[in-house]
């Protein structure tokens, strides 16, 4: 076929459907009279899906759907906190100390409780996008999208498994099923998980709002970007590194539904679907996840934080993440962020709610002044949890659409090695141009 | 023995409402073999003539790309049905054409409905349909199936098109002289086949060998032409 691609300078597939349309158009004059009136949605078209403006202007939208969900849902967080801490003091006294009274207060309140902070911004994230995807913008995103993947050799279809990547890898992945090449499909699903999921959402939220100060919006939003950005590399290093991926795409076609008003009832429908599934998980995964790091944290009894049996593991991991300037707290929470990205907000709840109530601005105000993160740090340890094994969840679901322990293997490994190598390279970078 | 009739048309062009028209809405449902896609079948009798009715699923193209799309296109290649009907949306002609333009291609018996003729008209188009006939050489006849008007009209022209099954031409459309030179090529040595030339139109199966059809190729695989073919292609 290479032969025939020269003779025609490109693939024939896509020459022939050229050809069949240009037949049809040099037709329609000689059949059809009178031209159809523009409206609201050619206009809209002609800019959203335009060759240079396409692009700025579904980054731009990105980024007030970003805006939007922080400075909206703040509020709401507050309260949130705020009843968690008064819950706090108000329960630890009555139950007395000892082993009960800690459990509910740190590992409980502290550590769920820091959790929950995130229902608002993560329901207001899914309000956004469903008013995006009903308004008919999502599936021009993926049109305006799918001009650059495959230039870069990726699959058109590959773009809507990546959207949904941005509430959860694990509809993201599944939605791979869509993909009629198995190589274009598995490579999909093992570059899905660098975009960034709701999950990780509380830890930027977390971590850039201790330590970024001005710039907290800006760095949440760079880690969208990167993963984008990531996911894109990976691919395009994948399809020519590893032989299996080597080939040809088939092309793209979709249907643009018209513009339409989105509808409060239907948006709302859509964002508590969404976000129910969050509720779900806390209710389960991580209320589990948490109570597993409370109890290494509070034993042996009595033992201070540091030599407790949390305290010992974070010692064994601390050198590990030295060169990237995570100390063994950080270090712990990521490890137990592998059951499921909330949780590591969940570990600075329970680690720094020792004294009881531990409020989203209080663990923020511990990370700052026992110097755990600087801004650079920090911005490396949210680019580590962007990057690294989703959770095991997801590790599960790779398993199950690729049927293969070799390639979920590989997720794993090719993910953590990307996330250190990443995350270092922010801090040498960083250092070099002389942050701290 | 009834005219086997089956209706394709891209997504939301009024295939339902058609089906419906014609079948007076009685229908069989079930699925299509070892598939969960819907497959949908009717009765009609016009002045006498019996006619049997299936829906095929909706579709914009009929490549080996998704289920929908093989299972229309395996239907009317292996089932052969005495007249297809090709419901054509005609305020967006533009789209709806490429569909047809595959079907001219796979030989089809075909009859163009080109239904939502009061849309297109709301929308100021005006639509020359002798001309869109000759042009294609095919019988077009208009619909608007919300109102059932045509609908007679649409039934004499399938059985019309039942009668004279296999002694019309059919009228393809030139891709160009680069891809014309490589088509009838690879179709004379399709030729050779004749297991594959009885049972498929050679034009179709070339013009699918070049766009790398998996599914065509798996059939060519075991075909004694192979090795030639492979030549050609490179």
């Amino acid at each position: 076929m290479s032969r025939i691609r020269e003779v025609l300078g490109e693939d024939p597939e896509i020459v022939l459907a050229e050809r069949r349309y240009d037949w049809i158009s040099k037709v329609l004059p000689k059949v059809m009279r009178g031209a159809r009136p523009i409206t609201l949605s050619d206009l809209l078209d002609k800019a959203l899906l335009d060759k240079y403006l396409g692009i700025p202007i579904f980054l731009a939208l990105w980024w007030a759907l970003f805006r939007f969900t922080f400075d909206v849902s703040a509020p709401f967080s507050d309260l949130i906190d705020m009843f968690f801490s008064r819950l706090g003091e108000a329960v630890e006294p009555a139950l007395g100390g000892g082993v009960l009274s800690s459990l509910i207060a740190d590992g409980l309140l502290g550590g769920l409780g820091s959790v929950l902070v995130f229902i608002p911004p993560i329901f207001f994230l899914f309000f956004g996008l469903s008013i995006l995807e009903d308004s008919g913008y999502l599936a021009r995103a993926a049109f305006v999208v799918d001009k650059i993947l495959y230039k870069l050799g990726l699959h058109g279809r590959s773009f809507i498994p990546m959207l949904l990547g941005f509430g959860c890898n694990i509809p993201g992945v599944m939605a791979c099923r869509t993909i009629d090449r198995e190589e274009d499909r598995l490579l999909t699903i093992i570059v899905n998980p660098l975009m960034s999921c709701s999950a990780r959402l509380p830890v930027y939220v977390l971590i850039s709002s201790a330590v970024l100060g001005g710039y907290a919006a800006a760095g949440i939003y760079s880690m969208y970007i990167m993963g984008i950005g990531l996911a894109i590399a990976m691919a395009l290093l994948f399809r020519r590194v590893i032989p299996y991926f080597r080939g040809r795409r088939s092309a793209f076609i979709m249907e643009l539904p018209l513009y339409t008003v989105p509808t409060l009832r239907s948006t709302i429908l859509h964002m508590w679907e969404r976000g129910v599934l969050f509720l779900k998980k806390a209710g389960t995964v991580i209320f589990i996840g948490v109570l597993v790091v409370w109890a290494l944290s509070s034993f042996p009894w009595g033992a201070g934080l540091e030599e407790s049996y949390i305290g010992m593991l974070g010692r064994a991991l601390e050198p590990l993440f030295r060169p990237l300037g995570f100390d063994w707290r950080g270090a712990v929470a990521l490890f137990f962020g592998f059951i499921a990205k909330e949780i590591v907000v969940g570990t600075f709840g329970v680690i720094f709610g020792a004294g009881g109530e531990a409020s989203e601005e209080e663990i923020a105000d511990v990370i700052r002044s026992e110097n755990i993160f600087t801004p650079l740090t920090g911005y490396a340890f949210m680019a580590f949890t962007l990057i690294y094994i989703p959770c095991v969840a997801t590790v599960g679901v790779i398993y199950r659409e690729t049927n293969s322990w070799k390639w979920t293997l590989f997720t794993v490994l090719y993910e953590l090695l990307l996330a250190y190598f990443t995350a270092f390279l922010i801090v040498s970078v960083g250092h070099l141009l002389g942050f701290s | 023995m009834a005219i086997r009739v089956a209706l394709i048309g891209n997504p939301n062009v009024g295939k339902s409402l058609i089906f419906n028209n014609l079948t007076g809405g009685k229908a069989h449902v079930g699925n299509w073999p070892g598939k969960t896609v819907e497959r949908k079948e009717g009765r009609c009798v016009y002045e006498g003539v019996e006619m049997e009715i299936i829906d095929l699923p909706g579709v914009y193209s009929l490549t080996a790309n998704s289920i929908d799309e093989l299972i229309a296109r395996d239907y009317i290649v292996e089932e052969k049905p005495d007249v297809v009907v090709d419901i054509v949306d005609a305020s967006n002609l533009e789209r709806n054409l490429y569909l047809t333009l595959q079907l001219i291609e796979l030989e089809a018996n075909l009859v163009v409905a080109l239904n939502k003729m009061d849309i297109a008209r709301d929308m100021g188009y005006e639509i020359d349909v002798k001309a869109l006939s000759e042009i294609l050489g095919l019988p077009v006849v208009p619909t608007v199936a919300t109102t059932k008007q045509g609908m007679d009209e649409l039934k004499k022209a399938i059985i019309k098109a039942a009668q004279q099954r296999g002694r019309r031409r059919i009228r393809h459309i030139s891709y160009g002289k680069d891809l014309e030179a490589i088509i009838s090529t690879i179709e004379e040595i399709l030729k050779k086949d004749r297991v594959l030339s009885s049972r498929y139109p050679t034009r179709w199966l070339a013009i699918k060998v070049l766009e790398g059809d998996e599914e065509v190729l798996r059939r060519i695989d075991r075909s004694p032409v192979k090795a030639e073919l492979m030549e050609v292609l490179g």
